[in-house]
């Protein structure tokens, strides 16, 4: 009896260890930041380093403009945050201010949009078609429209 | 007549009264019959389970089935943390690249921290 539960503790011991040890090393790390998510692409579409630092670079230059319209999407959604509340305290709504909010907002959006396509097309210029149709896979499941419509 | 020493005179000299039995006899007596009845009641199951983990070749096997076992369900485990990370991460780039997409997205798609 003591034979078998010596033998049986071995193996609940040796598997639980053999889990949380291959867990621990091949766990994915998570982090946010720009590095990360091209360290991220470059291991998941196996780019070569000339290509990385094509990539990269890219990313890096059109970053400065990235963040510009950045601060106007903050902006204008703590602008229409304001134009709600007044709306619910005052109980009017200014239509001219609120159409001036929308054309902005859409100017804004439109050129987002067309920031974002052009990094997505020149990232894509520097890939091979496989890498390509793989990066834009990857970028899929997160666009609520397909990303197609993106790059047309 | 010279008397003639009997042989087992010596022994019987020898002869002391015998020892009385130790305390601790019954109780062992006792602890015997009870772990005899135990090996009696126990089922032909575990008896041969028993038998079966006794040989080292089984044990042997055995553990090792485990540990790859244990591996399997990290691996799997890992697959499926990878898939999430996938998204996530294409998530975050996006966010990255597209300032407009952080705003569609809903409250558990914080803005990440941008390098």
């Amino acid at each position: 009896m003591k034979r078998l539960l010596m033998v049986l503790l071995a193996g609940a011991a040796g598997g639980v260890s053999a889990y949380f040890g291959w867990l621990g090393v091949n766990r994915p790390v998570q982090s946010g930041d720009l590095a990360a998510q091209l360290a991220w692409i470059q291991d998941d579409l196996q780019l070569t380093p000339a290509q990385f630092a094509r990539i990269k670079a890219l990313h890096e230059q059109s970053s400065p403009r990235l963040l510009a319209l950045e601060t106007e999407v903050v902006r204008l959604r703590e602008e229409l945050t304001a134009f709600e509340r007044g709306r619910l305290v005052t109980g009017q709504v200014d239509f001219l201010e609120f159409a001036r909010f929308v054309d902005q907002r859409r100017t804004v959006d439109q050129a987002c949009t067309e920031s974002t396509r052009e990094l997505i097309l020149a990232a894509s210029a520097v890939m091979t078609p496989e890498q390509k149709t793989r990066y834009l896979a990857l970028l899929e499941p997160v666009r609520h429209g397909p990303l197609a419509q993106v790059l047309n | 007549m010279p008397s003639s020493r009997d042989p087992l005179d010596p022994l019987l000299e020898q002869w002391r009264d015998a020892p009385p039995p130790a305390g601790s006899v019954a109780p062992e007596v006792w602890r015997r019959i009870a772990a005899a009845k135990i090996r009696k009641e126990r089922p032909d199951w575990l008896v041969q389970l028993e038998a079966v983990f006794a040989r080292p070749s089984f044990a042997f096997v055995f553990v090792t089935a485990c540990v790859l076992l244990g591996l399997f369900l990290a691996e799997a485990r890992v697959s499926r943390l990878q898939a999430e990370r996938n998204v996530q991460m294409a998530r975050q780039y996006l966010r990255l690249i597209d300032p407009s997409f952080a705003g569609t997205q809903p409250d558990g798609a914080a803005a990440a921290p941008r390098s």
